[in-house]
């Protein structure tokens, strides 16, 4: 196996929010993204959840790929483990938001569940497989990318809030502007590129 | 053979096994909301109980029933309750039942509310007296071709009190396409002193949940949850000439009014003016009954209004529609001069009709009372 | 195609028993967003504009309500019945509730009514209105739009 990349860890959590941010550099965890952030109470409420799921299954899924698979030869399962960790992970969130905030939870509704597949969930966990972080770089990067997640939903919901009031053409209303602004935040954060590492 | 085809599956099941316990344990720990406490009326009566269920359903567990026309399924909006606690923001599914007045004053529908914590809620003081029966019917009688009498007989000792007027929830269990139980509201057609005995008149609807089920599946000796009493349409206890109009199954609360009185021996001290609206002669019923009330007491009036009189109906009384026979009682025969008060039991269409021919003729709103739970 | 929640929760408010016995779907299957999309393309084959259409179906039963049960005649070209129950009816979409008002529209010819009888109720209009649901095939208060031009007098 190669070694871990040698990135402090601060660093990787800088990076990963704005140099690589998951969704603006690499396109991860788009429909939610765009479904949600027509709100801006619940793009604030889903990010928290995005990066609480994030944290956790970074965390467990490092310690079942190298106390488990590995030990035992079984690299070939991570796809399968991944998800189920991430599955059950989403399920216990679920019935804590359910407790804490019911209004959040129903404002949320199908998009809770729907964090199971968000890819940027799966994306994170697979980089940092194939990057070889360390638990502690696997954390921080998982806290990065959902921070980054965060940041990115509340920009847009924001702006999408600005868009609402302006005369949009009629031809570019709904998915057509806010493609557009989304490809224009994604080329406003290449402006960090090459800043920080992430690998 | 490789290991791995034995370590692999079992790896998997491993795994999951504990994410499903971790799964289980958390369950049990997030959603056991232990005992909480809700506070009614600031303190006049308290329960303790296992928190999670909805508010509606866990106080008729504990023998206090709130109005719902639904049964708890957040579509009547009649379950509104006060709430003095903090509980968080109104949900999405109850802001469409609740005015900006209610909103403002934090009331909330009861089949909305989970119990998660301690919670302080106002109900009015007459709900107190609400409590569920699980009756015999005892007897259907088809007094028209779309109205139904059901008598039902309550258990042994048991008799609801309540005034003529009230309404009470009565409970059909799933049939056909219906699958779960289902509650609608019918005022009560027997005379409050008739204990041990809860009467209703059940005009089929069609589509109707509730008066498909009375009138196609309903038999003699079947059990029927009942739960009453309910509302605020009674007699005022004053002088007035009762000015009362009622069309359909709007006759129930009348026939409870009138029996009652009769019953209490008072049936002289007022002026009474019943109003009767219907089609044809085949929706009229109680004809006998009603013209025997005429007769016996001087100061009891009947009017049958007919709307679509057909030949072989030969109808001798009032032809036109309810709202303008009430219009020329109230201007040419009744006695001029004395306050009165009007009585409104039908569709939400009669009533505005009846209402705006009232106040035309001199009523006031604030003496002209009808059933608000339709 | 997949729904959005609140359409899978308004397809599951519109089977038979849960708001109305018989339902709002009829013997139609399909998902609700289907059925409203093959519905709008037929308004727009048929050449109705969804909002006139309301707006008159509305006159109607306003009208109608005035017979307090019995059949009123409309601008001499109509005659409605409107039947009342006490009691509300929940919208499937979880937006409001509506009075049991039902409305039967027929063309007068001479005085009668003749030919094809528009049903509908407060609800009814309220789906066409706000959701352009039309109801499934089979349904006691689905709404054909060739039914709805010829009866409306387009």
């Amino acid at each position: 196996m190669n070694a871990a990349p040698a990135i402090a860890p601060l660093t990787l959590l800088f990076a990963s929010i704005f140099t690589s941010n998951i969704l603006l550099a690499n396109f991860l965890g788009m429909c939610s993204f765009i479904a949600i952030s027509k709100d801006m109470n619940s793009s604030n409420g889903l990010g928290m959840a995005v990066t609480v799921v994030l944290v956790i299954t970074a965390a467990i899924n490092w310690l079942v790929l190298h106390y488990i698979l590995v030990p035992l030869g079984l690299e070939f399962l991570q796809y399968i483990v991944f998800i189920m960790v991430i599955a059950a992970a989403v399920q216990i969130l679920e019935m804590v938001i359910d407790r804490v905030s019911q209004s959040l939870y129903m404002t949320l509704g199908i998009f809770l569940p729907l964090i199971t597949v968000n890819c940027a969930v799966l994306g994170v966990v697979l980089f940092m497989q194939i990057r070889n972080y360390t638990f502690v770089q696997a954390l921080t990067f998982g806290l990065g990318s959902g921070l980054g997640w965060w940041l990115a939903i509340m920009l847009l919901a924001a702006m999408r809030r600005k868009i609402d009031k302006a005369p949009v053409p009629a031809g570019l209303q709904g998915p057509g502007i806010t493609m557009i602004t989304i490809g224009m935040m994604a080329m406003a954060f290449i402006g960090f590129s090459g800043m920080l590492k992430v690998q | 053979m490789d290991l791995a085809f034995f370590i692999a599956p079992l790896a998997v099941s491993g795994i999951s096994a504990a994410l499903a316990a971790v799964i289980s344990i958390s369950d049990k720990i997030l959603n056991n909301y232990g005992d909480v406490e809700i506070n009614i009326n600031k303190g006049k009566k308290s329960v303790t109980v296992k928190g999670g269920a909805p508010l509606l359903m866990t106080l008729s567990e504990q023998g206090i029933f709130i109005p719902s026309a639904c049964g708890g399924r957040g579509s009547c909006g009649a379950c509104k309750v006060k709430v003095d606690s903090d509980i968080g923001p109104h949900l999405p599914t109850e802001t469409p039942y609740l005015t900006k007045a209610e909103l403002a004053q934090n009331m909330h529908l009861a089949c909305q509310v989970k119990l998660k914590a301690g919670i302080d809620i106002d109900i009015p003081e007459s709900l107190f007296n609400v409590r569920q029966y699980e009756g015999l019917v005892e007897k259907i009688v088809d007094v028209t071709h779309d109205i139904k009498e059901v008598l039902i007989k309550l258990p042994e000792g048991a008799s609801v009190s309540f005034t003529s007027g009230q309404y009470g929830q009565i409970e059909v269990p799933s049939y056909d396409k219906i699958k779960e139980p289902t509650q609608r509201a019918y005022s009560m057609s027997s005379a409050a002193g008739k204990k041990g005995y809860l009467e209703f008149l059940v005009r089929l609807v069609p589509g109707g949940i509730v008066t498909s089920y009375v009138h196609q599946y309903l038999k003699e000796g079947q059990t029927m949850r009942v739960i009453a009493p309910f509302g605020e349409f009674m007699v005022r206890d004053t002088d007035a000439t009762m000015v009362c109009v009622a069309g359909g199954s709007g006759m129930a609360p009348f026939k409870s009014i009138f029996q009652d009185r009769i019953d209490r021996g008072v049936m002289d001290e007022r002026d009474i003016w019943y109003f009767f609206g219907a089609r044809t002669k085949k929706d009229l019923f109680y004809l006998d009954w009603l013209e025997e009330l005429q007769s016996s007491y001087k100061r009891f009036h009947f009017v049958a209004a007919l709307s679509e009189p057909q030949p072989e109906d030969e109808w001798s009384g009032e032809t036109g529609l309810i709202t303008d026979v009430l219009g020329k009682y109230l201007t040419e025969t009744m006695p001029k001069g004395d306050v009165r008060e009007g009585y409104l039991c039908g569709s939400p269409g009669m009533l505005d009709a009846c209402m705006n021919v009232m106040r035309k003729f001199g009523m006031t709103d604030d003496k002209i009372f009808f059933d608000k739970f339709a | 195609m997949k729904m959005s929640p609140e359409y899978v929760k308004a397809q599951a408010n519109m089977q038979a028993g849960v708001i109305t016995s018989d339902g709002f779907l009829g013997d139609d299957h399909r998902n609700i967003t289907d059925i409203i999309e093959q519905d709008e393309e037929l308004m727009t084959s048929v050449g109705l504009d969804w909002d006139e259409v309301v707006s008159r179906m509305r006159h109607l039963m306003k009208e109608g309500r005035k017979g307090l049960g019995e059949p009123v005649t409309v601008e001499g070209k109509w005659i409605v019945q409107v039947s009342e129950a006490r009691g509300f009816l929940a919208s499937p979409f979880e937006d409001g509730i509506y009075r049991k008002v039902n409305a039967e529209v027929q063309l007068a010819a001479e005085g009668k009514p003749t030919g094809d009888r528009l049903y509908f109720s407060e609800l009814s209009l309220h789906l066409l209105e706000k959701h352009h649901f039309l109801q499934g095939h089979g349904s006691p208060f689905r709404l054909e739009p060739v039914v709805i031009r010829k009866v409306l007098d387009y």
